[in-house]
């Protein structure tokens, strides 16, 4: 009861329960598609519709808050990920400029919005931004991975008694070339998957950023997937969230 | 407290300033469509602040757990059934959310409104009871203070015009009433809070029925309070 009570007191938690919730309801629509179910489909977009106003109205000091993550991203040390934070964190002001823009023209605050224009413009700011989100997973990925690579090859000359690298696989009887290639592919693959294994955040993270990224590839036309899909990706990103929230280890840093 | 009270009570400032507005303007015909965007942004912003509050009922059993372990036997009761109708009247405001949403339907909304507007009345009449209980236990600690006693006396015999006229029991009351409040500015901020906030409940009830421009500057005036409190944190009452 008190971990919920702490957990009821962030406005960003709270956020992010009300997106599942939104996505949920999205996925259910899309799944009611027979008249008979008009009733709970109409009930269901109705409260669909409520969960988004609420956290556009959640969001509306995100802003600055994305503005200030951004002055804090130019500190860091490494140049990439320098440039990949910074710039994401950038759009993800635009994106929530836009987005406020949008809350006062569905509350009537400003009359004669054209909310369409106003919200493919959001999309493509927050598209911006997960693409440098996905940019920097993959250049963390990249250098766990060398890292890794570089630790396996150097403990091989002090113990001779693991086992032979890789490159002698069971598919001896295909040409020596063909062979090396699969060969590489799958010492590739082993990799990334001992690098994502034993780092959750990273994981995590990635997952987050690969279900996230389908939104608005849907919202702006570019490939689009269906409501269902887009419902069920925003639950599992929504749920990926809180479990970072709940369990702060699991959270990418910076 | 956490971010998410200070933005909620934000909220709640704009949307009473927002009511406040619209009652002053509601005869001004050159200013109908501001009046009624104001009136669209109260309606969402209050909307908004029902869904948001949906998981208060929670917070309000855990704040009532802690004030069943306070010493002081009064404030004890008090501040322990406050906030068991707080969370009464939290989980009437979430039904009727749920029933403006769609999710539950055969419910009877006015009877729903009107018991969530009773528990909040009787939470409110609690925590003020609390502040008059404070209030008095300040007061009589103070009236047997040694420099406290002489400045009284001061004040009566400086003007002795006004003690003769007034009942002097009534005019040293009220002097150490004001010294009580001015030296706990935490407790004259939370009884005005109450008292402003109880008006809200009284019109709703048909208790004393007030208009919107009333109703408006009330709930304003408790939330401007509620933001000092919250940012300022030794203004805030404890317990």
């Amino acid at each position: 009861m008190d971990s919920w009570v702490r957990f009821n007191a962030q406005s960003q938690a709270k956020e992010r329960v009300f997106r599942a919730a939104q996505y949920a309801c999205a996925l259910l629509g899309s799944t009611l598609q027979n008249d008979e179910a008009a009733e709970i489909r109409r009930t269901v977009s109705q409260l669909e519709a409520h969960m988004s106003l609420t956290r556009k109205l959640l969001r509306l000091g995100n802003s600055v808050e994305a503005l200030e993550a951004a002055k804090r991203a130019i500190h860091l040390s490494d140049s990439v990920l320098r440039l990949c934070l910074t710039i994401s964190h950038l759009n993800r002001a635009m994106y929530f400029a836009c987005d406020n823009v949008l809350w006062a023209g569905k509350t009537g605050l400003i009359s004669k919005l054209d909310q369409h224009k106003w919200s493919q413009r959001s999309f493509r700011y927050y598209l911006f931004a997960l693409i440098l989100n996905l940019t920097r997973d993959a250049y963390e990925l990249h250098l766990l991975m060398e890292r890794e690579a570089r630790s396996t090859t150097s403990k091989q000359p002090s113990s001779p008694s693991i086992p032979l690298p890789p490159d002698h696989l069971p598919s001896s009887s295909s040409p020596a070339t063909q062979a090396m290639g699969f060969g590489w592919l799958y010492r590739q693959l082993h990799l990334v998957g001992t690098v994502l294994y034993s780092n959750p955040p990273l994981l995590l993270d990635l997952v987050k950023n690969s279900c996230d990224v389908f939104i608005p590839l849907d919202r702006l036309g570019i490939y689009p997937t269906g409501p269902g899909f887009v419902g069920a990706c925003g639950l599992a990103s929504s749920v990926l969230s809180i479990l970072t929230m709940v369990h702060p280890w699991l959270k990418l840093k910076p | 407290l956490s971010p998410l009270h200070l933005l909620l009570v934000y909220f709640r400032a704009a949307q009473y300033a927002c009511s406040l507005v619209v009652y002053l303007l509601r005869n001004n015909s050159d200013r109908k469509d501001l009046v009624a965007k104001l009136k669209s942004l109260e309606t969402s912003l209050s909307a908004g602040r029902k869904l948001l509050r949906l998981g208060n009922a929670a917070n309000s059993i855990e704040a009532a757990k802690r004030t069943v372990q306070l010493s002081d036997r009064v404030l004890r009761l008090c501040l322990t059934v406050a906030n068991v109708s707080r969370t009464l009247y939290f989980i009437c405001d979430n039904v009727l959310w749920a029933k403006s949403v769609g999710l539950i339907r055969n419910i009877d909304k006015e009877r729903w409104s009107l018991n969530s507007f009773r528990f909040y009345f009787f939470s409110l009449v609690m925590h003020l009871s609390r502040d008059v209980y404070a209030v008095l236990q300040v007061m009589t600690k103070r009236s047997r203070d040694k420099n406290f006693k002489q400045r009284m006396d001061q004040h009566l015999t400086e003007n002795p015009e006004v003690a003769e006229v007034v009942v002097p029991h009534l005019d040293g009351f009220l002097f150490l009433l004001l010294e009580a409040l001015k030296s706990h500015p935490d407790l004259a901020l939370d009884s005005v809070k109450n008292i402003c906030d109880l008006f809200i409940p009284l019109d709703k009830l048909g208790l004393y029925q007030s208009n919107g421009g009333v109703i408006g500057f009330c709930g304003l005036i408790s939330s401007l309070i509620g933001i000092v409190t919250l940012t300022q944190p030794r203004l805030r009452i404890a317990p």
